[in-house]
């Protein structure tokens, strides 16, 4: 077998006991590696209905096919599980050095199960699996954890996953952490906690082949320098944190808990700015040409890794307008180990709630929009589940769900995963991807804003090709997700399903046709969809937090505009009927043997 | 600059003080368009200018001019006496702006505040015409024409002001030809051509070579005036016939595709302009967020994007294609915060917002 070992690695913490396995080819070809192997392996391994705290619930890390082939931008691993915050799938994606050592111990894919009775923390070294004891690195951040773990094991080779202490105390939005980069959304760094698995460290030498070596070369060849050019300049230039201009501009940053969605006070907080203030240097993932992280210095000095949705979550969506809150409120999610979009999505419900006076406790501790001192309390709180901390340590929809009252219906939160960066009022289509995506509200397993930018659509109306474009787009993430392969060089493909079947068929010796890569990209949605139906989805789960259908947009250039409820049940609608799927939003079975899917 | 603001701060000087010696008759009071000359001029100017400035000669014809310019000043009831003209180089001003009659009124915008001045030391050529205009505008800069031209632009006029922010002079090229008499000053060279009057320098680019000027091209005038009919001046009978003919043939033109008389066209409303706003590489690599453009009649975003390379060069390549027409793989453009666009025939109104972006929203 080319591009996969063909394995499978199971760990039981609770007997510390570990399993090499077969992994059917016919399950690595119909989905691939990263969040499609992950998502068929959690079918699989998670029972029905399993707590997402309970041992029983597997915490998977997947390779793919890509991950060591040299094509930029592919040095990825995916995780997948049961969300804490969700109920639903969470399926989450990290990068660099990590990536590259985990497909280097010989599996596509690790399985954990159980949970120590200690801390442990994991040292997969090629074949062998070493359950370790981690009490001395208990409450230390992951970038602490790391360097502790590869002077402990005394080898620089050693690359290392790890929580921080919102990890260790169930945050339901805590990360998994390697090299400044994280597997952020949905709180899979709680069921790690949950598990008292404070870290994996890995060591491998184990290469997988490629099958056309001097084929696979020089598509990389050409990617790498595709991926320099204009497509990618926003990354090189500037990062993410260019977005924050442009989306005030254009009434689609959402600001003061989405209560508006322009932010008077942003122009410190621009990434033109930051690059013009605060820039410090570029840095990048392994085997990534692009480099997009910009790290900044506040006035403190301190340098920090700033993105879009960190900027926007920290910031605007709290009323912060400097830029040395954000990036210390930054560094703060970082040194815990939390999700900043999360984090900054909860703190702003928080925030609106004590506005109301309906938080006394957030009266009490000046959480007011706006207050940098108060965010900087609450952020350790949280992950210490300290105080107000341990409400919000739950995400703003059990928070809501226990304060109750109307404060539910600003709690901006889609299945329970809060929303990012992208006003769904004056992004209708994103409307709709938010709405209906698996894993609740979220920009990267649903690009649909990529449609409202096009100028295909009117992005302030509603109309019933929709459905089809946010399919097309849900599918599409699936492949890039399951490849792995970056987001930010998705635009450098001209014809991505012929340039990508291409390249999987030269690294497995497959032939992989563009029919085969799409269906396949439908075939791993649709088993998201399958796993969180199975887990309780019910058709009102496909829907929008209350304010945006209630409240028209205030400012802006997309002043008066709102989003209907039958505006919402008419794209979605045209989304079920897009996917095939019933008029509820489930999955007939045609449509399962339709892409060979077997329960 | 946007219009209203460029209204505020430019005056219009015409200079109508010369001999017309090959006319044989003053040029400024040949019948135009069913008026005198002088009289059309200013009304084509006046939607631009808060301010015209005209600088007659020394002759009989100046109490002549005076009479005439009394209907479009805005107001006509406080002309001063034409006997208090009598000094040399006294400018003459036919009323002086007051709170009810600010510059920027809307209520009268074409009628500004006009100025007559006498070139008492007339016939020094162009630099002297120059210098007294410049040195009786109350504008912070002045375009300034003569008044034999009689197809003034209103749309290249717009194109030259927006450029003088960061020059102390803009004046067209035009078949390999300085245009000094269609071209706009800061008027803090006034000193400096009075200088070049004493060293008798009577030729404008001495000026230039001076000062902070930037030469329009022949490519970019062409955007705005595809025949440089700006620049076509009578010196002749002959010359004067033509214009008449070329002008009665425009009306026709105009009457066939059901548009207005060329007469209604030539003062093309103000705010014939638009404002780009820059993201991004692009606000970076150009080091401004916002800059304003005239336009062309029947703008496309291929006219912005020509216009804009002619500011910004810095960004074809990188944001704007080579071509100078259209965005390169990784930018897109918005109009209005509404509107993405790509094609480079989409129209563009005057007063238009566009936006400069990355074509990847991605965070």
């Amino acid at each position: 077998m080319h591009g996969f070992h063909g394995r499978l690695l199971t760990i039981d913490l609770s007997a510390e006991t570990y399993e090499w396995r077969a992994l059917e080819e016919s399950r690595l070809r119909a989905f691939l590696g990263g969040i499609g192997l992950g998502t068929s392996l959690l079918y699989d391994f998670a029972p029905a209905g399993v707590e997402p705290f309970s041992p029983a619930n597997p915490l998977i890390l997947t390779s793919a096919p890509l991950v060591g082939t040299g094509l930029t931008t592919t040095a990825k691993y995916a995780v997948v599980t049961k969300s804490p915050l969700t109920g639903f799938i969470a399926d989450s994606l990290s990068s660099s050095f990590f990536a590259l050592e985990l497909k280097r111990i010989g599996a596509d894919a690790v399985v954990i199960t159980g949970r120590s009775s200690h801390p442990t923390y994991l040292f997969i070294r090629d074949k062998q699996v070493e359950f370790r004891r981690a009490d001395h690195l208990w409450g230390k951040s992951p970038k602490e954890t790391e360097s502790s773990l590869r002077s402990e094991l005394g080898d620089t080779g050693v690359r290392v996953a790890a929580i921080g202490r919102a990890g260790e105390n169930r945050v339901r939005f805590a990360t998994i952490s390697n090299e400044g980069r994280h597997a952020g959304r949905g709180g899979v760094g709680a069921v790690m906690g949950s598990k008292n698995l404070k870290a994996i460290a890995a060591r491998g030498n184990a290469a997988a082949t490629v099958a056309d070596p001097q084929g696979v070369e020089a598509i990389a060849e050409a990617m790498r320098a595709r991926s320099l050019g204009t497509m990618t300049a926003k990354y090189r230039e500037i990062g993410t944190v260019a977005n924050l201009a442009v989306f005030n501009r254009l009434g689609t940053l959402p600001t003061r808990n989405f209560q508006q969605s322009t932010f008077d006070d942003a122009e410190e907080l621009t990434g033109e700015s930051l690059v013009e203030n605060n820039f410090s240097r570029r840095y990048g993932c392994a085997s990534c040409t692009i480099r997009c992280e910009h790290l900044f210095k506040s006035l403190a000095g301190e340098e920090q890794r700033l993105e879009y949705e960190t900027l926007f979550a920290l910031g605007p969506l709290c009323g912060i307008q400097d830029s040395t809150t954000v990036l210390e409120a930054a560094r703060l999610c970082d040194l815990y180990g939390l999700d900043t979009i999360s984090t900054g999505g909860t703190i702003a419900w928080g925030m609106e709630c004590a506005a109301k006076g309906l938080l006394p406790e957030a009266s009490g501790i000046g959480l007011n929009f706006g207050n940098a001192d108060a965010v900087m309390k609450i952020i350790p709180a949280i992950a210490q589940r300290s105080g107000l901390g341990e409400l919000l340590a739950e995400g703003s929809k059990r928070a809501a769900a226990r304060i109750g009252g109307e404060t539910g219906d600003w709690a901006m939160h889609v299945k329970g995963l809060e929303l990012p960066g992208y006003e769904p009022r004056s992004l209708k289509t994103m409307a709709l991807g938010l709405a209906v995506s698996p894993r609740g509200a979220c920009h990267n397993r649903s690009g649909a804003y990529e449609v409202d930018f096009s100028g295909e659509v009117d992005r302030l109306k509603t109309d019933g090709r929709r459905g089809m474009l946010v399919a097309a787009s849900e599918d599409f993430s699936a492949v890039l997700d399951s490849l792995i392969v970056c987001k930010f060089l998705r635009k450098c493909f001209t014809d991505f399903y012929a340039e990508a079947g291409d390249l999987i068929s030269k690294v497995t010796g497959w032939s992989y046709s563009a029919d085969e890569l799409k269906r396949a990209g439908e075939r791993i949605h649709t088993l998201k969809k399958l796993f969180n139906v199975r887990e309780g989805w019910k058709s009102n789960d496909d829907w929008l937090p209350p304010r945006l259908l209630k409240e028209a947009l205030p400012t802006g250039v997309a002043e008066g505009v709102g989003l209907s409820e039958s505006e919402l049940r008419e794209m979605l609608q045209s989304y079920y009927r897009a996917r095939g799927w019933d008029e509820s939003g489930y999955v007939p079975k045609a449509k399962l043997s339709e892409l060979g899917i077997s329960m | 600059m946007k219009g209203a603001e460029a209204r505020d701060r430019a005056s219009a000087v015409i200079l109508a003080g010369g001999k017309s010696s090959r006319m044989g008759r003053p040029k400024a009071l040949l019948p135009f368009d069913g008026e005198p000359l002088i009289r059309h001029l200013v009304r084509t100017l006046a939607p631009l200018f808060a301010e015209v400035v005209v600088v007659g000669g020394a002759g009989a014809e100046f109490v002549e001019l005076m009479s005439l310019l009394r209907s479009l000043s805005s107001q006509p009831n406080e002309l001063n006496e034409p006997n208090e003209l009598n000094q040399p180089n006294k400018p003459y001003q036919p009323n002086q702006p007051n709170e009810l009659n600010k510059p920027n009124e809307l209520n009268q915008p074409n009628k500004p505040n006009l100025t007559l001045v006498r070139d008492e030391i007339a016939y020094q050529g162009p630099v002297g015409g120059i210098y007294y205009g410049l040195r009786e505008a109350k504008g912070e800069f002045v375009f300034l024409t003569s008044c034999d031209a009689p197809f003034l632009n209103l749309a290249l006029i717009s194109h030259l002001i927006s450029q003088i922010s960061d020059y102390d002079v803009v004046v067209p090229y035009w078949q390999e030809r300085f245009q000094p008499l269609h071209a706009v000053y800061r008027r803090s060279v006034a000193p400096l051509l009075g200088e070049q009057l004493e060293r008798g320098e009577l030729r404008p680019i001495f000026l230039y070579e001076k000062v902070r000027t930037r030469r329009v091209s022949e490519d970019e005038i062409r955007r705005f005036d595809p025949e440089g009919l700006s620049f076509l001046n009578m010196n002749t009978p002959e010359d004067y016939e033509a214009a008449l003919k070329r002008w009665q043939r425009l009306a026709e033109e105009q009457r066939g595709r059901g548009g207005p008389h060329p007469s209604a066209l030539a003062p093309m409303p103000p705010g014939g302009e638009c404002t780009v706003e820059l993201f991004s590489v692009a606000r970076l690599l150009a080091k401004t967020s916002k800059i304003d453009l005239a336009l062309p009649r029947e703008a496309t975003l291929a006219d912005v994007l020509a216009a804009l390379s002619d500011r910004l060069p810095v960004l074809v390549g990188p944001i704007i294609a080579t071509d100078r027409k259209s965005l390169t793989s990784g930018n897109a453009c918005n109009i209005n915060g509404r509107t993405f666009v790509r094609d480079p025939k989409a129209p563009v109104q005057p007063g238009d917002s566009i936006f400069i972006i990355s074509a990847d929203a991605g965070g």
